[in-house]
């Protein structure tokens, strides 16, 4: 019994982390006034990359807060490769990153 | 004269022996250009539904709708199709490290990728392009 009631702490434990945004929180204002860069190609409605292959610029306004802060520090730290979003993300401190998540993601 | 006879011998030997080698190429040749052929086919002879790989697979982390509720995970209803097909192919190869989306895509054909991503495109969307 005392076994089971260990195992089910543990699951509610890890429910409650999973379930808890995993990023510190970012400030929407500041992350407007970080988005010059962003808005040459993301504030575009259907702009394409052109290199290094003709696609869509993902549209990113409304996008999950923790999926934008995993991407741009992916981006960042060379683990996901883009030149452009690679040469753009590594000027941008974590804060700064939370910060433009906050935007992107708090956006209409 | 017994020189030429050698020689002719040898010549005779080793045409043979370089035809043998040939004709083994050629069965190999055949070999992969046939399991190319065929693979090509299974891909593609049969796509699956997008929405049906989308209900068993994608739905539990990005939802039918791609309106994602899990918040590592990103939203794709209204997402630009090539955008997401290419993301689909990137961790198929590798270029895209992600263990859950990797293991995912390989079972994808090219085809379905596309289908998949075309799906999620027509879907209602909450994404913006904001100024």
């Amino acid at each position: 019994m005392k076994y089971i009631n260990k195992m089910m702490m543990s699951s509610i434990v890890l429910a409650l982390s999973l379930a808890l945004p995993a990023y510190g929180a970012g400030d929407p204002a500041a992350g407007a006034q970080l988005n010059a860069q962003c808005q040459g190609c993301h504030g575009i409605v259907g702009f394409k990359s052109a290199y290094p292959k003709v696609y869509s610029v993902p549209k990113i306004g409304g996008q999950n807060y923790d999926y934008l802060v995993i991407a741009l520090k992916a981006y960042r730290d060379g683990e996901r490769a883009n030149e452009t979003m690679h040469a753009i993300a590594s000027n941008l401190s974590d804060q700064d990153i939370n910060d433009l998540a906050a935007y992107y993601a708090k956006t209409e | 004269m017994i020189n030429v006879i050698n020689r002719v011998v040898k010549a005779v030997r080793l045409e043979k022996e370089l035809k043998r080698m040939f004709s083994k190429l050629g069965v190999v040749w055949l070999s992969v250009f046939m399991s190319l052929t065929f693979t090509a086919q299974a891909e593609d002879s049969s796509p699956r539904d997008a929405s049906k790989i989308v209900g068993e697979v994608c739905v539990s982390c990005h939802g039918q709708d791609g309106n994602a509720m899990v918040m590592g995970a990103p939203k794709l209803g209204g997402q630009k199709a090539d955008y997401l097909t290419k993301a689909l192919m990137d961790y198929k190869t590798g270029i895209r490290n992600n263990a859950v989306m990797s293991a995912f895509s390989s079972t994808l054909s090219s085809a379905e990728m596309i289908a998949i991503g075309k799906y999620f495109e027509s879907q209602t969307s909450t994404l913006t392009v904001p100024k």
